[in-house]
């Protein structure tokens, strides 16, 4: 969470890591997650508004959220 | 204020730049200062004696490597005829003359403001060993060796690549054997022992740069990482960070080695750690980037050498880049021919 709080994110989805210095891009759909994560949400939580903000099934969010995460882990971003 | 008369090397603005015109342009920028800049250069081609919104006028200047006393005398002509004041000099080679003469220059009213010769020595891979711990900084492993079979045996415990450096100047990555011994004498040759051989840190480049006020405080200091570097490993984009263990290795640093005067901590982090490289003290050809972001580092340096009021703050932006780009010029004949006839433009 230290991590994630300290990110400046834009709305067009361009985050900077002022730590590291790294930036990122990302779509609506990331942008969406990382907003929920920064505001202490749990994947459980997001998982079950992001079937009903994006009309997805809940395999298609699962696996959408799934892969997110696991890309800002590979990022050291969480 | 009254103009005031200062002379920077380093402004060959190459493919490997001199820090000087960074400084220049730093410098004019501290309108109150109302600098008169003149570029020390050691050939009639340095771009930067041709770029006259910058440097107002330049002179040729004996090698530091070769006599002293000429070189001091160059800069005694140089204050008789436009009564300098002070001086920065941005290039290592110059440095030990300049920290062994200041005393001298001060007697002639040229000032400075340089690292004791003590704290000149810390550049040394050897005192950086004991330095980074202090400092809350990694360094990667590092073995000494004076002999190629101590070299061999280095190298099958650091294991490839490795850096194979000398103490002071001169730093090889190598790949192969063959390589690292190709290092070792080169090294031996112009600098003799011992050699480093060091493990290869994978990781990003972080850096900052700062002026110390030789009492163990900042005269302001910035963090930045490298995003883009040229094949000589020069920065050609880079961010302001904000990471905290850098700059409070930075106010330590300055803290217990009461650090005077411009310097450049070259570090690199693997996301855990941040490891020591190499010290440099001096400003980094880079510098104007300090500038650019609210910390004209240069005006500070300036102001303390003559005494003036120095703002002290560190206050600068995450997310700031710097962009270096190159730029062309043309003019005819004229001033080269002038320095090349009397060593002045």
């Amino acid at each position: 969470m230290e991590r994630l709080s300290r990110l400046a994110i834009s709305e067009e989805g361009f985050i900077f890591d002022p730590v590291t210095g790294n930036s990122f891009t990302t779509n609506k759909v990331g942008l969406w997650i990382l907003t929920r994560l920064k505001e202490g949400k749990s994947p459980s939580q997001i998982l079950a508004e992001m079937t009903e903000h994006f009309e997805v099934d809940q395999e298609t969010a699962e696996r959408d959220l799934t892969d997110f995460l696991e890309q800002l882990k590979n990022y050291k971003l969480i | 204020m009254e103009e005031l008369v200062v002379a920077v090397s380093g402004i060959n603005a190459v493919d490997n730049p001199g820090p000087g015109l960074g400084v220049i342009r730093s410098l004019k920028e501290d309108q109150e200062l109302n600098v008169k800049a003149l570029g020390l250069a050691y050939d009639a081609m340095e771009p930067g004696i041709y770029l006259d919104w910058l440097v107002d006028k330049s002179y040729i200047m004996p090698y530091p490597s070769s006599d002293e006393e000429d070189y001091l005398a160059r800069l005694g002509y140089i204050k008789e005829s436009s009564g300098l004041e002070v001086v920065v000099p941005t290039l290592d080679a110059e440095l030990p003359l300049f920290i062994k003469g200041e005393a001298r220059l001060r007697q002639t009213g040229i000032k400075t403001f340089l690292p004791t010769w003590e704290q000149f020595e810390l550049r040394s891979k050897q005192r950086l060993l004991e330095l980074a711990p202090r400092l809350g900084l990694s360094i990667p492993p590092t073995e000494q060796v004076t002999s190629y079979q101590e070299l061999l045996s280095a190298l099958d415990r650091v294991g490839f690549p490795a850096m194979v450096k000398g103490l002071f100047y001169k730093a090889y990555r190598v790949h192969t054997y063959a390589e690292a011994e190709h290092a070792f004498q080169k090294i031996v040759e112009e600098w003799g022992y011992p050699v480093l051989v060091q493990k290869v840190v994978q990781g990003e480049e972080v850096n900052v740069v700062g002026v110390g006020d030789g009492e163990g405080g900042s005269l302001g200091h910035m963090a930045i990482k490298k995003l883009w570097i040229t094949s000589l490993g020069k920065i050609w984009t880079g961010v302001t960070v904000k990471n905290e263990l850098l700059l409070e290795a930075t106010y330590k640093f300055l803290e217990q080695i009461g650090w005077r005067g411009a310097f450049e901590l070259e570090c690199i982090t693997d996301g855990e750690r941040i490891y020591l490289i190499e010290i440099n003290p001096r400003f980094p050809a880079w510098i104007y980037f300090a500038t650019g972001a609210g910390i004209n580092l240069p005006a500070r340096l300036v102001r303390a050498a003559i005494g003036a009021n120095v703002e002290r703050h560190s206050d600068y932006q995450a997310g700031k880049l710097y962009i270096r780009y190159t730029y062309d010029l043309v003019t005819d004949m004229t001033t080269f021919q002038k320095v090349v006839t009397k060593g002045e433009s």
